[in-house]
């Protein structure tokens, strides 16, 4: 009797472990009761905040709007999304419908990873045509359709009108006075700085991270610097014009380090604006959702300034994808497809977060208009500067981010950096 | 007799199995998988081709590797000592015999049951300028200054080691208070008796019976240091422009980042190996020591 026990506790133990081990409910979905009929299309998502729920109430429409697909949508963690979604449908285990940014897609499509739209859009009926053709550019590789653009998000700015009135500088059609000048935009911003009370900051912006870096990008190409890297998606060769990328980054140390106009190392310059001590600060179009459900902030957003003769702006694109699989199940692709033309068609629910829609009909649509604040950057979306084509933009990314906080902490000059950036992508794209 | 032994022993093999298994799925064979993954070029999606050797060559002049390698074993060069003597004086703080002995062992353990992503965010809320705690008190005792704990290479790596030192130290501690409570009275009262000052009792009694915890202890902690990656990630995420990187950041890079997991293995390897040479260093001079 009590080798029979002990035995059934061992057997009982391995069964538990290997119930975890398996995935015996085949589905990489939520565990929700799919409605009869009807073809389920597993979503992962990695939208967190405001974004999060916008697009589950787009996919709520969409599950009541028709009987024939059911999405289920997943939240997924963004620190680990793309190494889930890569593994995932590597290992034919991944979601029918995916989410992407603009800058990963090139990974994606070069490892095979994502199938090609083009087939299905026709069927439900996606015109191309209604699309953006600056977002739509993106998802382009050979002539073919890899992805649906959902939006376009750039970084632009934000001012306090409360605070930049009290300097003065505000005109009286509620825009800031200051001439779109290299010169214009630091003596706009040194007059906050001294007219403004000491407790006050003139702009709100990090010294380390990515919003610097993008304010970077904006402004290399601005002064018509393009590319980082050229060429082969898989091979590119590095191409930053360093004359360009060292004026644009030596302009941004001076807002630190000579002008004094920005503190550093602010710990959250979100919440410096969203509370009102900060009189412009500058981040992406995302903030918009944020700011207009704070109570008593009074602000306009609206692109960064056009200093140096180009416009260009620092952007990234959400976009839908449609992972490959060998068995991939047709019907549930389609189903997939039909809620990316759903999405999109309803991209005015999307810029409740503060996101440029990416179909051109939706912008001109009464809907979109009629939304404050929006249709004051909605332009950016047509001059934004993407990141290069490659399949090394996340290790690119990284490198520049890396060397520019180097830079901006004034450890280094701004010449060493770019030297130490040029090595180091050179090294990467090398592999 | 000795066939009942065997019944016995068998008895054991269900309640061992599940360990047995879960342990061969989980450690065993993800150390050999590892180590093929470093002889490939291999990607987060597929295996590529057999690249031999070709990856550890490059690891060794590779300027990365080396820059956080060093890095990881400054850490390690800063942490190490000061957390075997600050354990150890805690532990002796919270062995006297006084009544505020459970308040002592209590503070001095509580940061360490608190996870990574807590004490990372408290200590960023404390330390932010301009309207971070710290500072806040460093300007109310009247010195005019804004040191930026996060953005400056020096004092990140303050930051970072003070974090560690507060958030870990009370399992090392706890380690010290088990050997201190086995240290027999009776070796007290012997030396009472033979008029030992408590300065003497301290260094030839307390202090050569702590010496084995405090070899363990060492130990523990020199492999545990260079593993440093959480708390670093989070607080100054390995910057100002890589100036605090460590070696598990820069592999956990290139792995998920930069798509390069053959790399990636290779360069935990490599960590692998350095952490098993130490092992064994310190296992040697602990045998010898106890000849």
């Amino acid at each position: 009797m009590k080798k029979g026990f002990s035995g059934l506790i061992g057997l009982l133990f391995v069964a538990l472990i290997l119930a975890a081990c398996s995935d015996d409910s085949g589905s990489a979905g939520n565990d929700v009761e799919i409605p009869e009929g009807a073809t389920e299309v597993v979503m992962w998502n990695l939208f967190g905040g405001g974004d999060a729920e916008y697009m589950e109430d787009i996919v709520t429409e969409f599950n009541d709007s028709q009987e024939e697909y059911f999405v289920n949508n997943v939240q997924q963690e963004y620190d680990e999304y793309y190494t889930k979604l890569l593994t995932s449908v590597g290992s034919g285990k991944g979601p029918d419908l995916g989410i992407a940014h603009s800058h990963v897609l090139p990974e994606l499509v070069s490892q095979g990873l994502v199938t090609n739209i083009d087939d299905y859009a026709a069927d439900v009926g996606l015109n191309w045509d209604e699309f953006n053709q600056n977002v739509l550019d993106v998802t382009i590789y050979d002539g073919n359709n890899y992805a649906v653009p959902i939006d376009t998000h750039p970084e632009i700015m934000f001012i306090n009108n409360d605070l930049v009135e009290e300097a003065g500088l505000l005109n009286d059609d509620g825009t800031p006075k200051f001439e779109e000048t290299p010169e214009g935009f630091i003596d706009f911003l040194t007059s906050l700085k001294e007219t403004l009370p000491e407790d006050k900051m003139a702009f709100a912006f990090p010294s380390t991270g990515e919003d610097p870096y993008r304010i970077w990008w904006a402004l290399y190409n601005q002064m018509g610097g393009e590319n980082l890297v050229s060429g082969d998606l898989e091979n590119p060769t590095y191409a930053l014009d360093h004359e360009k990328a060292i004026e644009a980054a030596k302009y941004i140390y001076d807002l630190y380090h000579t002008h004094e106009v920005t503190p550093l190392d602010l710990a959250d310059f979100y919440s410096d604006f969203q509370s009102g001590n900060a009189a412009v600060m500058s981040t992406g179009v995302w903030a918009t959702g944020i700011w207009e459900t704070t109570d008593d902030l009074n602000f306009t957003p609206m692109p960064f300034p056009n200093m140096f003769g180009q416009e260009a702006a620092w952007a990234s694109s959400h976009t839908f994808v449609l992972p490959y699989y060998d068995d991939a199940d047709e019907d549930s692709q389609k189903g997939a497809v039909e809620f990316m033309k759903f999405a999109t068609d309803n991209g005015a629910d999307w810029a409740r977060a503060g996101h440029i829609p990416a179909k051109d009909t939706v912008l001109e649509s009464e809907e979109f208009k009629d939304m404050p604040y929006r249709s004051e950057y909605a332009e950016v979306a047509d001059y934004v500067k993407y990141v290069d084509r490659t399949v090394h933009a996340r290790g690119i990314q990284d490198i520049v981010v890396r060397n520019l906080d180097t830079y901006w902490a004034g450890n280094a000059t701004a010449e060493e950096v770019f030297s130490m950036i040029e090595q180091e992508v050179t090294d990467l794209i090398a592999e | 007799m000795i066939k009942k032994q065997w019944i016995q022993d068998l008895k054991a093999i269900p309640f061992l199995l599940p360990f047995f298994v879960a342990y061969m799925i989980f450690t065993i064979f993800p150390i050999f998988k590892g180590l093929e993954m470093s002889l490939y070029d291999w990607t987060l999606v597929r295996k590529l081709e057999f690249v031999g050797l070709e990856n550890y060559i490059k690891m060794f002049t590779d300027r990365h590797f080396w820059r956080t390698l060093w890095n990881t074993t400054f850490f390690v060069i800063l942490t190490t000592p000061t957390m075997v003597l600050l354990a150890l004086g805690l532990a002796l703080l919270s062995n006297l015999n006084t009544k505020l002995k459970t308040f002592f062992r209590g503070s001095f353990f509580i940061p360490s049951i608190l996870s990574v992503s807590v004490i990372s965010f408290l200590m960023i809320f404390m330390l932010q300028p301009y309207n971070g705690l710290v500072n806040n008190v460093i300007q109310m005792l009247g010195i005019d200054a804004e040191p930026k704990w996060m953005a400056d290479q020096g004092l990140a790596w303050v930051t970072i080691v003070v974090v560690t030192l507060w958030w870990t130290v009370g399992f090392n501690m706890i380690l010290f208070l088990a050997a201190l409570q086995d240290i027999p009275e009776s070796l007290y009262e012997a030396s009472e008796i033979d008029g030992a000052s408590r300065w003497d009792m301290f260094k030839y009694i307390t202090l050569p019976q702590l010496i084995p915890i405090g070899r363990v202890v060492l130990l523990l902690q020199i492999l545990a240091s260079y593993k440093v990656f959480a708390q670093i990630l989070l607080i100054t995420g390995g910057g100002p422009g890589g100036a605090t990187r460590p070696l598990i950041q820069y592999i956990y890079e290139v792995g998920f980042n930069q798509n390069n997991l053959g790399y990636a293995a290779t360069m935990s390897y490599a960590l692998f190996f350095i952490l098993l040479i130490l092992s064994i260093i310190q296992l040697k001079s602990q045998r010898s020591g106890e000849n």
